[in-house]
């Protein structure tokens, strides 16, 4: 048989769907070596496809999205672009680092009172959206009470509200220089301040990284973040 | 596949599910879902089959959508491509199993006998469908429901000689025959 007719007969007809299962999966992997049967299977594709159009419209169940979209979380992390390439990328800290620093001196002033009275070293920390550098929450820790006892408690404080999809929720995490990985400090409502007890991680530093990302309604099903950071800033300790 | 709508963007939706971006996913399955369900329906037949399909089909394209070439294809039809051949490994893997009996084959011929048989043309073409309506308009009935029934149907080899009442030798032939006669009539 001619070899341009065997190649339009596999091509045609994996594309048709009458191939059987093993031969199925060979045409697959020859796919990926041979452009001559790729080319092919292409032209197929697109003759073919029209016929589409005489399957009638079936509406999907209400639950199939939400499967589809937890199902997500670990193809996410697997891809390059999972929180880790944030967190270890310098140029976008060094970015960053600029409009952080020109927030917290703003919000510094309007905090002085505040931060002042109970005296004693605390931290502030200004978190900004990564794209546009707007502030949109602050966490204060770390500042000594009036008794002047260590506070372990952490503050969130949002400075306006976030907008969040439907069937997602805001989760707040930190990281310190020298752990491995984000804790996270729990889900946050947007618009709501939250109180975290710090009592079971090591004491604030300058520099400690906090950020809000976007999660599956019940949080991070993997106990890292998995979605896009929403929020993001540095620890800078206050007098 | 229905109709192209202008407002929505396919490629520019897949590269934002290459960026991770899952509310681009969301979108291309809020624009698309019902006809790709009905695409995936109709070939495995089972709904609850037809919406595991929609997931794993789904899983895929936001993981391959970064190896999507817009030389290769349109962005819409490579989603329908990717649904398509989900369904088909499903149905392909399963008429496997449901060939090795012999009994189920004898009930499915005599309830496509008793439904009326399929002697008519088996689809009301749609005259939308550009040269590829032409094309099979100028196939022999049989010819023709052989490719529709496959393509549409996810149908077998030996589904469709049920189907037609006519040897499994006799159907591979038509089968064969169609499809060159239609590359030739479409070029």
């Amino acid at each position: 048989m001619d070899n341009d007719d065997e190649l339009q007969r596999l091509a045609s007809e994996y594309v048709l769907g009458t191939l059987e299962s093993a031969e199925r999966v060979q045409v697959e992997q020859r796919l990926a070596r041979e452009p001559a049967l790729r080319v092919a299977v292409d032209a197929w594709e697109l003759r073919l496809l029209p016929l589409t159009a005489l399957a009638p419209p079936a509406q999907p169940s209400a639950q199939l999205w939400p499967r589809i979209s937890a199902s997500l979380t670990p193809a996410a992390l697997r891809q390059a672009g999972g929180w880790q390439a944030w967190w270890n990328n310098l140029a976008f800290w060094r970015v960053l680092a600029g409009g952080a620093v020109a927030c917290t001196a703003a919000l510094a002033v309007v905090l002085g009172v505040q931060l002042q009275s109970p005296a004693g070293p605390g931290y502030l920390v200004v978190l900004v959206a990564p794209q546009d550098k707007a502030p949109g929450w602050i966490v204060q820790a770390g500042n000594r009470n009036a008794l002047g006892k260590s506070n372990t408690d952490l503050a969130l404080i949002p400075l306006g509200p976030t907008s969040v999809p439907e069937q997602k929720s805001l989760q707040f995490w930190t990281k310190g220089k020298d752990w491995k990985a984000p804790v996270s400090l729990g889900l946050v409502q947007a618009g709501q301040s939250l109180k975290v007890s710090l009592d079971k991680l090591p004491p604030m530093q300058a520099d400690q990284l906090f950020e809000i990302t976007l999660e599956p309604q019940a949080g991070s099903p993997t106990g890292r973040p998995t979605g896009p950071i929403l929020y993001i800033g540095r620890a800078v300790k206050v007098m | 596949m229905p109709a192209p709508t202008a407002t929505f963007d396919y490629e520019a939706a897949l590269r934002a599910c290459a960026r991770g971006d899952q509310q681009a996913l969301h979108g291309l399955y809020q624009q698309e879902s019902r006809y790709l369900l009905g695409v995936a329906l109709r070939i495995v037949r089972q709904r609850a089959l037809a919406e595991d399909v929609l997931h794993d089909a789904f899983l895929s394209i936001w993981r391959r959508a970064g190896s999507f070439d817009a030389t290769r294809g349109s962005g819409k039809g490579w989603i329908y491509v990717v649904v398509r051949h989900q369904a088909l490994n499903v149905a392909r893997a399963r008429t496997h199993e449901v060939g090795a009996d012999e009994e189920t084959v004898e009930a499915l011929l005599h309830e496509r006998q008793a439904e009326g048989g399929d002697s008519s043309d088996a689809y009301a073409l749609q005259a939308d469908m550009g040269r590829l309506h032409d094309c099979l308009g100028h196939l022999d009935e049989a010819k023709r429901n052989c490719i529709l029934y496959a393509y549409v149907d996810g149908c077998s080899h030996s589904e469709i000689a049920q189907r037609l009442s006519s040897p499994l030798g006799t159907i591979k032939a038509w089968v064969k025959r169609g499809l060159a006669s239609l590359r030739q009539c479409m070029g």
